[in-house]
């Protein structure tokens, strides 16, 4: 189906749906369709990892939920992010940024 | 933080909600995909198909999530504990006698448990109670005997490796001014007791430092308990006045209530007021009831102070040879001072019913492993839908634990019962006043065995039932002939482990059996049948003169030998198997002088005319004492068998003569003339052998403290209240002390084998019993699996014998193998029995092979029955059962 299926590091799950939730709430197949679309079909995230990441991180207080309606008024349950949430955006985005500097750096070096 | 709190707090409460809202959100997930699929052109069938596909299993979904909530970990623990609760339900027969055998091993430890923990390890209620040493004097010919003033008054100036040490003195008073006139025991202490022990102060002041000196003021400590029963527990009693021995003592101080003495102790007083009465304190010889505590100096051990104090013993041996020569000193942790001889005795049983708990477990273990082979099915499937076999394992365990608990709560109300049998078997003193009773630490070991036993009987059978060996193993085994082989190897290794822990405890119990019947089998030198005894002392000032005490001991003689259905009364000191002792050098006329430390050291008895017959001390020469044997007639003494043949091994005794103490230059001697030779007595218990002993007369050395000895024919209890009558009309105010039988002071004398060995013979038994039926599981439930083999034995030809002893000869190769690594290991642990025997060897063949065959009896018996039913397969029912 997709053209590859990469592997989804440890913590980028997070970072992924934290930056989908940056801008608006969105239900759950919304936020893997945002993350589908803005990694250009890079991540699929199948609900088997989506749905226990989402609790978890509502678990943590970085979300908070709650049941709206769709486009098609279809009830669903919408996630946006907390205070918290995107202050951990915030330092998680810095923190990916030097790391992918660094690998980056590692790779051109050995090459 | 808070909010993973809060999140655990919704999640283990509101579980129902949170599981609805997750169960709608992925349907509305579902939903909106199957839309998204919709409006991407595809049919409805194929929508629906597709959505389902990328959702990837609505409850596989459900699952992941709940794993990942806060508090799953919990949520696992209480569904395996709520699954585990329904299966022990539902076969309520295996959960009964499970728990049941269980409780058994953990009430038998926890109660035997107590009494560890009361008399070894309960702290005793002193400051650094380590650091607190007793001190006694040794002597060759006796062994450890007590203190003589002077030696302690010497000890305490030049010894450094103590900064304390204090002197204990027993005494006695009566108690006036209560209904019925009463003896109490007390300590007459130095000053300084109290402090050095580290006891707080409950009411009053302590003694004071010039308190030891001869002539102080007389002044009294009470103990809690007196305080309570004698003063009604009155705050205000500090400076009150109590009358002991008709002498009014203040009462200065009362001791707090987990104060505890090496004896029993109502009152203490200062050690001046004892040496004032007592001619002992210029006495260097007088050994009479002194031991002393010393508290370790800061750097000493108990090994310095060792060898300081022999050097001290040396030293004083060489100043004072007439009175120290040969004598040196024993010292020991005062724990070891209360603890006494019942160490290995407790030991013993402690180690027997860990012995009793590890058959249980072994018991619980294969009724696990058999009914685990019906649940065979049930765990193929789970392993097979991918359950872990870590979570299977934790599953079987929780299982385990569940009856564990209850093993352990029924154990803990069996162990309830079991404290009070046992306080109750224990004679009163033999625990040297600890109160064996349930507290936090023994619950704490209750719960550690718990533990325990899950480890025991829960971990293997888990292990092996979740083995993917044993899995395909017992697969195919539903449809083959035998099954498990493995799961059978198993189940006899813990059967041969039953036997042979079983054994190991029989044959401990056989020996302890015949010990005790060998000491019984001991002629103590006197027929303990029907004789009363108890204990009179004089301690009233109008005692204090030779005549009156004469007199009183005359009366009470008289009048109680006339009372209705008494055969004959008498009176004497240090009557055998009482602790009582009083031993005194002697001198033989014509014997050249000695060092010393080399004189014979003979028992004393003061006695009344009647004493022999009254005791039935056998009289072998001669004649006994009489009336006419008065303090105006020459002295005459007798003598035991042991001393006549010691002295004059071939000559007739009777005529010699000897004197008390050592000759000396100065005054003529005072000689005694033998008038008679009488059998020897038990005097220091049944299993210690007898020593030189001299009697005297009372009417010529009369002495304030007697046993009164009655031989009757009649009721106890009748007799008891008519001497009191007999005692109060002589003098109202004189109390009566230790009344009981000889048949009682003999028993008591042997009671720490006793008790020993009623209780190792109940845990034995208990061992055999669940041993048997540990192989009878074993054996019946194989049969149960072989019928089918059985039945086509039978159909090829087999007789009914040949199956009979089939099945017989497993039980009997496993009774076998048990029996032989059980005589193995009884043969290296029985040792550990051996002070606790008597004339018996530790290896006693008899009673190695007596046991051996118990067991293989017990284990053929068990076997027999599953034997029979497998005899009786009908060949039919067994080859269509397929």
């Amino acid at each position: 189906m997709s053209p590859q299926q990469t592997e989804l590091l440890q913590g980028t799950l997070d970072l992924l749906i934290l930056k989908a939730l940056a801008l608006t709430p969105l239900h759950g197949l919304g936020v893997a369709r945002r993350i589908e679309q803005v990694t250009r079909g890079t991540f699929r995230v199948k609900p088997g990892s989506l749905f226990p990441a989402l609790h978890r991180m509502e678990e943590e207080g970085w979300l908070s939920s709650y049941w709206g309606e769709s486009a098609n008024n279809r009830r669903a349950k919408y996630y946006e992010l907390t205070r918290a949430g995107r202050r951990h955006l915030g330092t998680e985005t810095q923190r990916w940024g030097r790391i992918s500097l660094a690998i980056g750096r590692a790779l051109e070096a050995g090459s | 933080m808070t909010s993973r709190l809060r999140s655990l707090i919704r999640n283990l409460f509101t579980r129902e909600n949170v599981d609805r809202d997750l169960d709608a959100e992925v349907r509305s997930y579902a939903a909106l995909l199957e839309e998204e699929n919709l409006s991407a052109g595809m049919k409805p069938e194929a929508a629906k198909r597709a959505a389902r596909i990328e959702l990837g299993g609505h409850e596989q979904v459900k699952e992941e999530v709940r794993a990942g909530r806060a508090g799953a970990w919990l949520e696992t623990v209480w569904q395996d504990v709520r699954y585990g609760a329904r299966i022990l339900r539902k076969n309520p027969g295996f959960t009964a006698i499970a728990v049941m055998t269980l409780a058994l091993g953990i009430g038998a430890n926890t109660a035997i448990f107590s009494v560890v923990e009361a008399v070894l390890i309960r702290p005793l209620p002193y400051r650094e109670s380590s650091q607190l040493i007793v001190i006694n004097e040794t002597t060759p010919k006796v062994g450890t005997v007590s203190v003589s003033y002077p030696n302690f008054i010497d000890w305490r100036s030049m010894s450094h490796a103590f900064s304390q040490m204090s002197a204990v003195h027993s005494v006695g008073f009566n108690l006036a001014g209560v209904s019925q006139p009463e003896s109490i025991m007390g300590d007459a202490v130095s000053p300084n007791f109290l402090s050095m022990l580290g006891m707080r102060p409950f009411l009053g002041r302590d003694f004071d430092s010039s308190e030891d000196k001869p002539g102080t003021a007389p002044v009294v400590l009470l103990s809690h308990s007196l305080w309570k029963t004698h003063l009604g527990g009155d705050p205000q009693v500090v400076g009150k006045l109590v009358t002991l021995d008709g002498r009014s003592f203040t009462i200065v101080r009362v001791l707090p209530p987990d104060f505890r003495a090496l004896d029993k102790t109502d009152v203490l007083v200062p050690l001046g007021l004892s040496i004032n009465a007592d001619s002992y304190a210029n006495d260097r010889g007088d050994r009479g009831d002194m031991v002393v505590i010393g508290r370790l100096a800061p750097g000493a051990t108990l090994a310095t102070a060792r060898v300081e104090m022999e050097g001290i013993a040396l030293q004083l041996a060489r100043q004072y040879p007439a009175s120290n020569d040969q004598c040196g000193v024993a010292l020991e942790p005062i724990r070891a001072a209360f603890v006494g001889d019942l160490q290995p005795a407790i030991l013993v049983l402690a180690g027997a019913v860990m012995f009793v708990l590890l058959i249980s477990c072994a018991n619980v273990a294969n009724l696990f492993l058999a009914r685990g082979a019906g649940r065979t099915r049930e765990i193929a499937l789970r392993l097979a839908f991918g359950a872990g076999r870590r979570r299977l394992i934790r599953q079987l365990l929780t299982e385990s634990l569940l009856l564990a608990l209850f093993g352990g709560a029924l154990g803990l109300a069996l162990a309830v019962g079991g404290i009070q049998g046992i306080t109750r078997l224990i004679p009163d003193g033999m625990l040297m006043g600890a109160t064996v009773n349930l507290n936090g630490f023994v619950l704490l070991f209750v719960a550690g065995l718990v533990v325990l036993t899950v480890l025991v009987f829960g971990l293997a059978p888990a292990w092996h039932l979740t083995n993917p060996d044993v899995q395909s193993e017992l697969k195919d085994g539903a449809r083959t002939v035998t099954a498990g082989r493995a799961q059978n190897r198993l189940r006899g290794v813990l059967a041969v482990a039953e036997i042979s822990l079983a054994l190991v405890l029989l044959v401990g119990a056989g020996l302890m059996v015949k010990s005790l019947y060998r000491l019984m089998q001991v002629d103590p030198g006197f027929r303990p049948d029907r004789v009363l005894t108890m204990e009179l002392e004089l301690r009233a000032q109008r005692y204090s003169q030779k005549p009156a005490r004469i007199s009183f001991w005359q009366r009470i003689r008289e009048r109680v030998a006339a009372l209705p259905g008494v055969e004959s009364a008498a009176l004497g000191t240090a009557i055998p198997l009482t602790g009582n002792h009083s031993r005194t050098d002697i001198s033989m006329e014509g014997m050249p002088p000695l060092k010393p430390g080399s004189y014979p050291h003979p028992d004393m008895h003061t006695i009344s005319p009647g004493y022999i017959e009254t005791l039935g001390v056998s009289l072998l020469r001669g004649r006994a004492f009489t009336e006419a044997d008065t303090g105006t007639t020459p002295r005459v003494a007798l003598v035991n068998d042991m001393l006549a043949k010691r002295f004059f091994p071939n000559e007739d005794p009777i005529g010699k003569r000897f004197m008390f103490g050592h000759p000396s230059s100065q005054g003529t001697p005072s000689w005694l003339t033998i008038v008679g030779v009488v059998g020897d007595t038990k005097l220091y218990g049944l299993a210690n052998p007898s020593r030189l002993e001299v009697y005297v007369s009372y009417l010529q050395r009369p002495t304030d403290e007697m046993q009164l000895l009655v031989r009757s024919g009649g009721d106890t209890a009748a007799l008891i209240s008519a001497i009191r009558g007999v005692v109060a009309s002589i003098d109202k105010d004189q109390p009566i002390e230790g009344i009981s039988t000889m048949n009682e002071i003999v028993t008591n004398s042997i009671s720490t084998r006793r008790v020993t060995l009623i209780l190792l013979a109940f845990f034995s038994g208990l061992a055999v019993i669940l041993a048997g039926i540990g192989i009878f599981g074993v054996i019946a439930y194989n049969v149960a699996q072989r019928t089918h083999e059985i039945g086509i034995r039978m159909a090829l030809g087999a007789q009914r014998k040949h199956v009979l002893a089939m099945i017989l000869g497993q039980g009997g190769r496993i009774a076998l193998i048990g029996i032989l690594i059980g005589l193995a290991a009884a043969f290296a642990l029985t040792r550990l029995l051996e002070s606790l025997l008597f004339s018996v060897s530790a290896f006693d063949p008899i009673t190695f092979a007596g046991v051996a065959s118990v067991l293989a009896i017990v284990a053929l018996a068990a076997s027999y029955i599953p034997a029979r039913r497998a005899m009786r397969v009908d060949t039919m029912v067994a080859l269509r059962h397929e």
